[in-house]
């Protein structure tokens, strides 16, 4: 009984000191993330004004949005989404594979490279592409000096332009989860398996391709989101004719008259539609889970 | 059913050669085991046999078709890998039919030989669970499972028994000697364990350095081997070397160096004709040797030796005493029977008599080098101080 109440106090003193502990984070997490958006979830009832916004409630952005007058873009950043991480995961899976199964000495080498990029800006990498598809560029250059073509290609401002850029930006996301998996699989495993009669591809898609399904979804996550609210990249080398729902948000903001309930109720909608796909994701990983764990 | 037959092969990384020209027929139906200390390239050689590397120089047939280029998938042998290698992500019943499914048979068989195969390993009623639910001794039953179930000529086992703990690799040896006399087919099994070895074969090979050094019977091995590293590694042994001083007709004599300036006489039965005045080493066997502190009556076929025990181990079924003959060093191991009467146990620095059957002494013409007794400078008899004097 003694022991119970001892116990329970002690249990009382943990809880308290790790409340203080996340004091800090809570703070920062409410004044910079859980405020703003709850502004955004305002707005977005609001009616729009020439440069701001009017406080009448109005349910006219939603009823616009639920009109299909913005399905283009929002169908147009789904298809790049998904070929952004379709790519990814195509390119990405030989490589983790290959710098996983690498000695280790090279191992670290090759990944070192992978991780290289990031210590360039985002914006001056994406600067140094457009250069290089450029109609006069060092690609069009360099194909027409080697014989291949006789007038440039059009590639920078298409959507050509916008999945490449995508791709080599957001693949080492797809590698570096890929590779974790990779790392930790038992390649006697795939001995065993053509031991038992699986050829090379059988061996793949029966053993390495489902034991690495972990990685998959974690990279899916890491590309798929952040390729659905892509802005940056279409705005530099995409052109006006296909706006993705990043700019299409932004212009909102950007252009006169500006439509603020608007471009709130497209964010909300796209973190909506966020949202359903890491519950989906989340409900397919844990079914995928359950199924190793059931007795 | 056919045999296995190595010829010539060998296989080298880089500049180490892991098996060096093996020449080898196994026979169909046997149990064939690979002995040898880490190293010696018996892996190797079970990894060439089961396609997963390509041997450097040499051919593996199994009857009249070679198949030494032949991937692993195209071959009629199955392996059970060291660690068990199940399928994490399948059942245990996935995991025996992976096989089959593969082969693409019809759903009905599969279905039937699964459960037969798991009847088999006594396992029939694990089929749902997964790999990480089941024991190790359970994981080796489904690994045997799924080997198996491909109908196989070769079952090739590479330390299958390394993981499990002593009870249970006692228990498992059995029970592989029981599916292997109700399979009737070939297993070849690698282990670095002499004890599990010499209690599961039919014929064992000894490897070191990538060669066969012998190959026989697991008693033939061990009561007749033919180099001083078969003695050495199978078992204990007590290695004395020394000049054959005389040839009798069903005798051999030999002197050996005892430091005290006079030689010992050693009878021995003898397998080959050495003749007097040449170096030759005997192996004897602890287990062989008898010691009393009281003087045994005196025989023709008996060899008799005096000296003092120097240390005592204590190990439950037996005892080891080390007992120092002049300069050499003879360990012998005696069995807690009471039979003997024997009231007073032997103390440390006691006189004792070590005396032994003429015939249980074995020659083997070969002289010791210092570098056979790295792992153990002490061993077979002290004789490392005879090499580093150059007295050998």
């Amino acid at each position: 009984m003694n022991r119970n109440v001892h116990q329970v106090k002690a249990e009382r003193r943990r809880n308290l000191s790790s409340w203080l502990l996340s004091l800090p984070t809570m703070l920062w997490l409410t004044a910079f993330f859980l405020v703003p958006y709850l502004i955004v979830v305002i707005y977005s009832f609001l009616s729009p004004d020439i440069y701001d916004v009017r406080f009448e409630v109005s349910l006219d952005a939603y009823r616009q949005i639920f009109a299909g007058n913005y399905l283009r873009p929002f169908l147009l950043s789904f298809k790049l989404a998904i070929y952004t991480t379709l790519i990814c995961i195509l390119l990405g899976f030989p490589v983790a594979y290959y710098i996983a199964r690498a000695k280790e000495k090279l191992r670290n080498t090759l990944l070192i490279f992978i991780i290289i990029p990031f210590w360039t800006n985002l914006i001056i990498r994406i600067f140094s592409w457009r250069i290089f598809l450029a109609y006069n560029g060092v690609l069009n250059d360099l194909l027409i000096s080697a014989g291949l073509i006789s007038t440039p290609l059009e590639i920078m401002r298409t959507d050509l332009a916008v999945i490449l850029v995508m791709v080599y930006v957001y693949l080492p996301y797809m590698i570096l989860p890929l590779y974790s998996t990779l790392e930790k699989l038992d390649f006697t495993l795939l001995n065993a398996a053509m031991d038992l009669g699986a050829n090379e591809v059988k061996a793949f898609f029966s053993i390495t391709l489902p034991l690495a399904v972990e990685g998959i979804f974690a990279g899916t996550l890491l590309v798929f989101i952040p390729s659905l609210g892509a802005y940056l990249i279409p705005q530099l080398v995409g052109n006006q004719r296909s706006l993705y729902v990043g700019q299409v948000i932004t212009y909102k903001i950007k252009n006169i008259p500006r439509n603020w309930p608007m471009a709130s109720a497209l964010s909300l909608t796209l973190l909506l539609l966020v949202a359903v796909m890491l519950l989906i994701m989340y409900y397919l990983f844990r079914k995928h889970k359950a199924r190793r764990l059931q007795s | 059913m056919e045999n296995i037959i190595l010829e010539n092969l060998s296989k080298d990384f880089g500049a180490f050669l892991a098996v060096d020209k093996v020449n080898l027929e196994i026979k169909s139906g046997e149990l064939f085991s690979f002995l040898g200390p880490s190293g010696c390239g018996k892996t190797t050689l079970l990894r060439m046999i089961a396609g997963f590397e390509i041997p450097s120089q040499g051919k593996i047939s199994i009857g009249n078709s070679e198949i030494t280029d032949l991937p692993p998938y195209k071959r009629e042998v199955n392996t059970i890998f060291q660690n068990y290698s199940l399928f994490p992500h399948m059942t245990v019943f996935d995991n025996v039919a992976f096989g089959l499914r593969i082969k693409k048979r019809p759903k009905d068989e599969i279905r039937q030989r699964v459960h037969e195969m798991l009847t088999l390993v006594k396992m029939e009623d694990q089929a749902l669970k997964y790999p990480d639910q089941i024991s190790g001794g359970q994981k080796q039953r489904i690994a045997i499972a799924r080997a198996l179930i491909n109908k196989p000529q070769v079952l090739l086992l590479d330390e299958p028994l390394a993981a499990l703990d002593l009870k249970l690799r006692q228990h498992m040896l059995i029970e592989l000697m029981n599916i292997h006399d109700a399979v009737g087919i070939t297993f070849i099994y690698v282990t670095h364990d002499q004890s599990e070895a010499m209690s599961i074969s039919d014929t064992m090979a000894v490897m070191n350095q990538g060669k066969i050094v012998q190959s026989g019977p697991p008693d033939d091995i061990y009561e007749r081997p033919a180099s001083i590293f078969s003695a050495y590694f199978i078992g204990e042994t007590n290695l004395i070397t020394g000049e054959v001083t005389a040839v009798h007709e069903d005798y051999i004599e030999l002197s050996c160096p005892d430091g005290s300036g006079k030689n010992l006489e050693i009878d021995s039965s003898f397998h080959v004709a050495p003749a007097p005045g040449r170096q030759i080493t005997l192996s004897l066997r602890p287990e062989k040797i008898a010691i009393s502190r009281n003087k045994p009556r005196a025989m023709d076929d008996i060899n008799m030796l005096k000296g003092v025990i120097e240390d005592i181990l204590y190990l439950g079924t037996h005892t080891q005493y080390i007992v120092r003959v002049g300069k050499l060093k003879f360990r012998v191991f005696s069995q807690h029977k009471r039979v003997y009467f024997d009231d007073k146990a032997l103390d440390w620095e006691e006189s004792v008599w070590l005396f032994w059957h003429d015939t249980d002494t074995w020659l083997i013409e070969e002289i010791p080098s210092e570098s056979m007794f790295i792992d153990d400078p002490e061993g077979a008899s002290g004789l490392q101080r005879y090499v580093k004097r150059g007295k050998i």
